[in-house]
C-alpha cells in the first residue's frame, strides 16, 4: 500500500491520515511493502514526524518493509533528529488498570483506614516524644502559635457551634418530644437532652465541626509548607517540624474540644428549652429536670471525650499535612485525608468509650 | 517584512493603570534568538505577559505571525494564542502530572489526534529535550535543569514557530545552563525555531543572542538595542557597557 503525505502536512492534515490510514498500516504483514511518499510535502510540523516514527515503529514490529519517496528530504530529516528504535517501548507508561470491582474497593478502603489508624498512632508517639522534649526544654514550644491556633480553632468557631449545637438542641427535643407525649411525659425530654449532650453528642458534634473547620486547614497548611520546602528549611535549623509546628496545632486543638463541647451542650439546652416551651412545659420544670439530670460522671465523660477527640483531629490533620506529597493536588488530598481519617478516628475511638462505660458501668 | 515572526509597537504595559513600561517598540525576526535585558523589576516579565495576551495592552499593538494579540477579534486572538509557547519564571508544570502528561495536555486541549498518536508527539518533544527516559517522572522528582527542560517541551507541544522563554537559566549551574543554551540553538536550526529570551546570564546572552533590547526602570523604556558584542563595544551609554562588561566596572 502507499501512505501519501498531503503538501501541507500539519495537525490539521495528519488527523484524518492518523485516524483512517494507521490502522490499515497496524494490519500490514512481514513481507509486505508500504510506500512512505512524502515527495510533495512543502511544510510539516510536530505530528507528521510522529506519523513518519510510528509507520517506522509499526515496520518494526510487524516485519514488513518500509520505500521512500522523499524528494524534499522530509523523512531522512525526521529519522536524522529522532531515532526510531527509542520509541518502541509502545506501552510502557500504561498505567496498571484500576480494579473497580466493589469487593475489592471495600477491601481497599479498608486497608486504607487501618493504615491511616497505625500511622496517626504513630504519630502521636512522635508528638509524645517531641512533647516530652519540651517538657526538658519549655522555651522551644510556640507559645504564639498556640495561641492563635486556639484562637482560629476555638474562638473563631463559636457561632457555627452555636448554631449546630442549638439546631440539635432542637431536634432532639422535637425528636423524643413528639412520641413521649403520646404517654404524657414529654417532661421528660430535658432528662434525656441533658444526658445525651454531655455524654454524647456535646463532644461528638463539636469534634466533627473542628474535624471540617481546622483538622483540613492544619493539614493543608504542613502541606503547602512542604511543597515550599519550609519543613526541610525547619528541619535543616534543627528545629524539629512535630515540635515546632504539630506539637502547638495538636495541643489547641485538644485544649479548645472540651470548651466547644460545653458551649455547644449549652446552647443545645436552650434549643430544648425553646421546644419544650413550645409544649406548654414551664421554664423553671425544665431547668430543674436539666440540672437534676446533670452528673459530675456524664459531664467527666463527656470531657474526656472532647478531650481525646480534640487530640485526634490534631494528631489527624498534623499527620497527614506532614506526609503529604510535595503538590498541589497532595494537598487536596492531604486535607480530604484528614478529614476522613478524623472522622473514622473518632467514631472508632466513641465506640471503644462506649463499650468500656458499659462494662465500668458508670 | 516577510520574514517577522512578532511585531511591538508603541506598546503601554501596566498593571490596573498603573504604567510598568511605555513606548516599546521591536520586531523579532524568523530564526532568530532575541534577547531581552534589564534589571529585577524593570518589567521583563510583564512585557512578555503582556506580549502574550495574559494582561490587557494599555495602547499600543502586538502582532504574533501577523496576528494581533488584542484588537483584531476572537479569531485573530487565537491564531496569535496558537503559534508561540511559552514557559514561565517558575516553570508552571503541573505537578500532579507527569512530564509526559504535561506536554500531551496542550495537543489534547488544541488537536483532535488519537491518543496513541499525541503520546508519541509529546514522547518525542521530551526525546528532543532529552527527557524520554523521565517521561512518567512527576515534575517534582526531577531537577531544576530537567524541570525547564520540560517545560520546554511542553511549549514546543504545537510545533511553535515562536518560543517565548523567562528565565530559563534562573537558578541553574553554569554548566546546565550552557546545555540548556545548546539545546536552544539546536532547536533553532532543527526546527527554525524563533526565540525570545529573558535572562541575565552574560554567557548565555553572548552565546545565543542574536539581538537584544535592554530595559530601563528608570526611564520605563528600551534604553539599548541590537547585537550584544556590538553594544558591549560601541553603546554611547555608560550603563550598557558595565552590563556587558561586569570586569571592566571592577577595574
Ligand atoms: N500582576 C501584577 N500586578 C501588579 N503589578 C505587578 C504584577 N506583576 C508585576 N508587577 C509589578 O511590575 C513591576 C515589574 O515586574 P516584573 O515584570 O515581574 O519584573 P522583572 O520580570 O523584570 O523582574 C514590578 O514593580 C512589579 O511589582
Ligand atoms: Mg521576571
Amino acid at each position: 500500500m502507499t501512505l501519501k503525505l498531503p503538501e501541507i502536512c500539519t495537525v490539521d492534515s495528519v488527523t484524518p491520515l492518523w485516524k483512517q490510514r494507521m490502522p490499515e498500516v497496524g494490519k500490514l504483514k512481514a513481507g509486505e511493502v508500504l510506500i512512505l511518499d512524502a515527495d510533495s510535502v512543502k511544510r510539516y510540523d510536530g505530528s507528521a514526524e510522529a506519523l513518519i516514527i510510528e509507520v517506522h515503529r509499526c515496520a518494526a514490529a510487524q516485519g514488513f518493509s518500509v520505500e521512500y519517496r522523499d524528494a524534499a528530504s522530509v523523512i531522512a530529516k525526521t529519522l536524522k533528529i529522532f531515532n526510531p528504535a527509542v520509541f518502541s517501548d509502545h506501552t510502557a507508561y500504561d498505567l496498571p488498570p484500576r480494579n473497580t470491582h466493589t469487593v475489592v474497593q471495600v477491601g481497599e478502603a479498608a486497608v486504607r483506614i487501618w493504615r491511616d489508624i497505625v500511622d496517626v498512632l504513630a504519630f502521636l508517639g512522635e508528638v509524645v516524644t517531641s512533647g516530652l522534649s519540651f517538657l526538658v526544654r519549655p522555651g522551644r514550644l510556640r507559645l504564639r502559635d498556640t495561641m492563635l491556633c486556639i484562637e482560629r480553632a476555638g474562638m473563631d468557631a463559636l457561632p457555627i457551634v452555636a448554631l449546630i449545637g442549638f439546631l440539635i438542641g432542637l431536634i432532639l427535643a422535637f425528636l423524643s418530644g413528639s412520641s413521649m407525649r403520646q404517654f404524657g411525659v414529654e417532661v421528660y425530654v430535658a432528662d434525656l437532652i441533658s444526658i445525651g449532650l454531655f455524654r454524647e453528642m456535646g463532644a461528638l458534634i463539636t469534634a466533627i465541626i473542628l474535624a471540617g473547620r481546622t483538622g483540613s486547614a492544619f493539614a493543608a497548611e504542613l502541606g503547602t509548607m512542604k511543597v515550599n520546602e519550609e519543613i526541610d528549611a525547619l528541619t535543616t535549623l534543627s528545629l524539629p517540624p512535630v515540635l515546632f509546628l504539630a506539637l502547638p496545632r495538636v495541643l489547641a486543638a485538644a485544649f479548645v474540644l472540651p470548651f466547644l463541647s460545653i458551649f455547644a451542650v449549652f446552647m443545645g439546652l436552650f434549643g430544648g428549652f425553646v421546644v419544650l416551651w413550645m409544649m406548654d412545659i414551664p421554664a423553671i420544670t425544665y431547668w430543674q429536670h436539666v440540672f437534676n439530670a446533670i452528673t459530675v460522671n456524664n459531664v467527666l465523660i463527656g470531657l474526656t471525650k472532647a478531650l481525646t477527640f480534640g487530640l485526634l483531629v490534631g494528631l489527624s490533620g498534623c499527620s497527614h499535612g506532614l506526609h503529604a506529597k510535595r503538590s498541589a493536588d497532595a494537598v487536596g488530598q492531604a486535607a480530604t485525608a484528614s478529614v476522613v481519617g478524623s472522622l473514622v478516628l473518632i467514631t472508632i475511638f466513641d465506640g471503644i468509650f462506649s463499650v468500656l462505660l458499659f462494662i465500668l458501668d458508670i | 517584512m516577510n520574514d517577522t515572526v512578532i511585531e511591538v509597537k508603541d506598546l503601554v504595559a501596566g498593571y490596573e493603570g498603573r504604567v510598568i513600561l511605555k513606548d516599546i517598540s521591536f520586531a523579532v525576526r524568523k530564526g532568530e534568538t532575541f534577547i531581552v535585558l534589564g534589571g529585577s523589576g524593570c518589567g521583563k516579565s510583564t512585557l512578555l505577559k503582556h506580549m502574550i495576551g495574559l494582561h490587557p495592552l494599555l495602547a499600543g499593538e502586538v502582532r504574533i505571525l501577523g496576528h494581533r494579540i488584542q484588537g483584531g477579534g476572537v479569531a485573530e486572538r487565537e491564531a496569535a494564542m496558537r503559534s508561540f509557547g511559552v514557559t514561565y519564571q517558575s516553570g508552571a508544570l503541573f505537578g500532579n502530572m507527569t512530564l509526559l502528561e504535561n506536554v500531551c495536555l496542550p495537543l489534547e486541549s488544541f488537536t483532535d489526534l488519537p491518543s496513541d498518536a499525541r503520546r508519541l508527539i509529546a514522547e518525542m518533544k521530551l526525546e528532543l529535550v532529552g527527557l524520554k527516559p523521565f517521561a512518567n517522572y512527576f515534575p517534582t522528582d526531577v531537577s531544576g535543569g530537567m524541570k525547564k527542560r520540560a517545560a520546554i517541551a511542553r511549549a514546543m507541544a504545537l510545533d511553535p514557530q515562536v518560543l517565548l522563554l523567562d528565565e530559563p537559566s534562573a537558578g541553574l549551574d553554569p554548566v546546565t545552563s550552557a546545555e540548556l543554551d545548546r539545546l536552544i540553538l539546536r532547536l533553532r536550526d532543527t526546527h527554525g525555531i524563533s526565540f525570545v529570551i529573558v535572562t541575565h546570564e552574560l554567557a548565555s546572552i553572548f552565546a545565543i543572542g542574536d539581538r537584544c533590547i535592554m530595559l530601563d526602570a528608570e526611564t520605563r523604556t528600551i534604553i539599548a538595542e541590537g547585537n550584544p558584542t556590538e553594544l558591549r563595544d560601541t553603546s554611547p551609554l555608560e550603563k550598557v557597557r558595565t552590563f556587558f562588561n561586569p570586569a571592566a566596572r571592577q577595574g
